[in-house]
């Protein structure tokens, strides 16, 4: 039987890991400064593929996995529009995706950011100028902030992020 | 390209001379990936076709090329396979029309809808004459692949009318109702439409919209050199970056007569087996994910960001792009590299394993994963069905057994065969399936030779067909280089098939259970939509 109050004094059985990333952290301790101060500790981000090849999702989701966990630092993917600040899009926006864009932005409330992810969504990418495409997603809703790569590691995103809670602070 | 057939006959070949007879075999060409090509008139193909299929031909892919056939401006190529050989009619339309296989071969249904959006061929006899690839915003009559229209913007309606908006497949009855959801979903996935009908809790229909991300892919490649149409190769599908790649330059190193290095393909065969290990490991996690057992997803998930992070460390990039290219590898992995990737394989075994006893003794998950989502394996051959999902339910193919190319001839895949078809049975699969990429990644380090990893032989004119076995099964590519430019790039990922099984395996099942399923085939939107 495990004595509660020997876990609370006694030292902690598991090891800091091995692997542990001091650029992540770093930004993760930046980022998390910004939003206790102007999100009230959480930012709400609403993920939005607007005609991506998916490799953006996968790195997006990987900020959830054990080695950044970004929820330590205040950031959720939230389910619907309703309870997001951010908006982040990935891919050149298609027109078989133009009306859900729209239609996601305007489910958010208000006060609204948008963050375009990876070289596609920041002006088209491979696509630019082709049948299928709107272009990059400032084509279709007010972009904040642009995170170029292909796709941006996670990494990326998460200095894109700190970026905009920055430059959130100065403009709003 | 032009041949006399083999002493020993291939399925292809027998049935170019038992079906369609006369002159046929005169007049069959085989290609450079050893798939014999016979142009068919309009009344050989009607009567060939049903025989075709009782001799248990599986029509893999079907797609329209302009400027092929002499005769006509459309030919439609109907790609079928069987126990390892390759058969493509070629059916020159006149006025773009062409009579409907889809009663015949069901995994004909999608691309005649794609042939039609694409070039305005009308299909005869066909019951579903919605459009697939072009949504409503597109104008009427608008077809993208006719060479006529430039890749160009467009103009697309703003506003659709209630009467055009899409017709979903109407189901009636008392206490019938729709759950509608989607393009945009709860999580961090693509973008599709999925219409439930449901009976109280039991999903007794869905149906599947698709397409959303349709990128133009095809249109895109067209007219660029074959070197730029490598970065649109690798965009297809981002997980299946580097199978789509190896297809694409497959196909172009065959119309070329190029000779691959074998240290290249030693290379190529690795990063595709780490795409596979990445693949699957995202698939364990996420069905974990799935059913709310967090201890076993973490796991894999930890597992697969190490994966990504050896990726980058090998190529500069965690999907292992800009290494494939056409001719070998963009650039050779040191000596000590490789070593380095064989030792860390070693203890992603050991930890894979750890993972899978926890997940496998945990009932709560058995409970979930077992008798859900079943894929019968009746479906497999219609729908062609493929890869893993098709191994889970008793189906024996596998490209890399059934079209060996590179070295799979040398270093040839074991599966465990399983008949289940439900999502603990591809959990399986895909376990076993990561465990034997890790042992295909040791043995091939342990044997690559030295030597140059890219050939300088030019690129030629001609035209080839080319098979890979990615992470999600079958992916296959046709291109043709006209001119020294892209004329065309036909390509249909595994996922384009696989959807088809979702929409059997789903019904009957609780809606609670879908993501599950869904998760279990792990298909690409991205790669179906293109």
């Amino acid at each position: 039987m495990v004595n509660a109050f020997s876990c609370l004094v006694k030292r902690k059985v598991t090891d800091e890991h091995p692997a542990k990333n001091e650029e992540i952290e770093k930004l993760g301790a930046e980022i998390k400064r910004e939003i206790d101060a102007r999100f009230g500790r959480s930012l709400a981000i609403r993920e939005l593929d607007a005609g991506s090849d998916n490799a953006a999702e996968i790195e997006i989701n990987n900020l959830s996995n054990a080695y950044y966990d970004v929820e330590r630092f205040g950031i959720a993917f939230v389910a619907s529009p309703r309870h997001a600040d951010v908006l982040l899009v990935t891919g050149a926006v298609t027109h078989n995706m133009e009306i859900a864009v729209k239609k996601t932005y305007d489910a958010m409330p208000f006060p609204k950011f948008v963050v375009a992810a990876g070289d596609d969504a920041c002006d088209g990418g491979i696509y630019k100028g082709t049948y299928a495409v709107l272009g990059g997603v400032d084509k279709v809703l007010p972009v904040d902030l642009i995170i170029p790569g292909n796709p941006p590691t996670p990494a990326q995103i998460l200095a894109g992020l700190l970026a905009l809670m920055k430059n959130a602070g100065k403009t709003r | 390209m032009t041949g006399t057939l083999p002493h020993r006959e291939d399925a292809a070949s027998k049935a170019i001379r038992e079906v369609l007879g006369g002159d046929a075999p005169a007049r069959a060409t085989r290609g450079p990936g050893g798939e014999w090509y016979v142009p068919v008139d309009k009344s050989s193909f009607e009567r060939a076709i049903p025989e075709i299929a009782a001799r248990k031909f599986v029509l893999i892919s079907l797609f329209c090329v302009e400027g092929f056939s002499p005769e006509s401006r459309h030919s439609l190529l109907y790609v079928l396979e069987r126990k390892g050989s390759i058969l493509v009619l070629v059916r020159a339309v006149a006025g773009g029309q062409a009579t409907s296989v889809a009663t015949i071969f069901p995994s004909a249904a999608w691309p005649e809808r794609e042939c039609r959006d694409g070039f305005g061929i009308g299909f005869t006899g066909t019951s579903d004459t919605r459009r697939l690839l072009l949504h409503e915003p597109y104008p009427k009559d608008f077809h993208p692949l006719d060479k006529a229209f430039t890749n160009a913007p467009i103009v697309t309606n703003d506003d659709v009318p209630a009467a055009d908006e899409y017709p979903f497949k109407a189901m009636t009855g008392e206490g019938v109702y729709q759950v509608a959801v989607g393009p945009v979903h709860a999580g961090i996935i693509e973008p599709g439409h999925f219409r439930f009908s449901v009976i109280g809790e039991t999903v007794f229909n869905l149906e599947i919209r698709m397409f959303y991300t349709h990128r133009g892919i095809e249109k895109l490649a067209e007219g660029k050199s074959t070197e730029d149409c490598v970065k649109v190769a690798e965009a297809v599908s981002g997980d299946e970056s580097v199978a789509n790649v190896t297809s694409f330059c497959m196909a172009v190193e065959r119309l070329s007569g190029i000779t691959v290095p074998d240290r290249a393909w030693y290379l190529r065969t690795i990063l595709c087996e780490l795409e596979r290990c990445c693949s699957h490991l995202g698939d364990e996690a996420g069905m974990l994910t799935d059913v709310a057992f967090a201890l076993g997803s973490s796991q894999f998930s930890v597992l697969r960001e190490e994966v990504f992070r050896k990726n980058a460390e090998l190529t500069g990039s965690r999907f292992l792009r800009g290494m494939t290219c056409i001719g070998g590898v963009s650039r050779d992995i040191p000596r000590d590299r490789l070593a380095d990737l064989a030792e860390f394989v070693g203890q992603l075994r050991k930890r894979f394993r750890v993972g899978l006893s926890i997940v496998l003794s945990t009932p709560s998950v058995i409970d979930r994963f077992s008798t859900t989502g079943v894929v019968k394996r009746e479906l497999l051959r219609p729908l062609n069905i493929t890869g893993p999902v098709a191994r889970a339910s008793g189906g024996r193919v596998d490209v890399r057994l059934d079209h060996p190319y590179g070295v799979y001839d040398r270093f040839v895949p074991v599966h465990t065969p399983i008949a289940d078809g439900d999502v603990l049975a591809r959990f399986t699969v895909k376990a076993q399936e990561f465990l034997d990429s890790l042992d295909l990644i040791e043995r091939l380090i342990a044997a690559i030779p030295e030597g140059p990893v890219q050939s300088n032989e030019p690129v030629r004119d001609g035209y080839a067909l080319a098979l890979v076995e990615s992470a999600r099964g079958q992916n296959l590519c046709w291109v043709r280089v006209k001119d020294g430019r892209i004329d065309r790039y036909k390509v249909r990922t595994a996922s384009y098939c696989n959807w088809l099984a979702i929409e059997h395996a789903v019904p009957g099942n609780i809606v609670a259970d879908f993501p599950v399923i869904n998760k279990s085939m792990n298909l690409s939107y991205a790669g179906t939509d293109m």
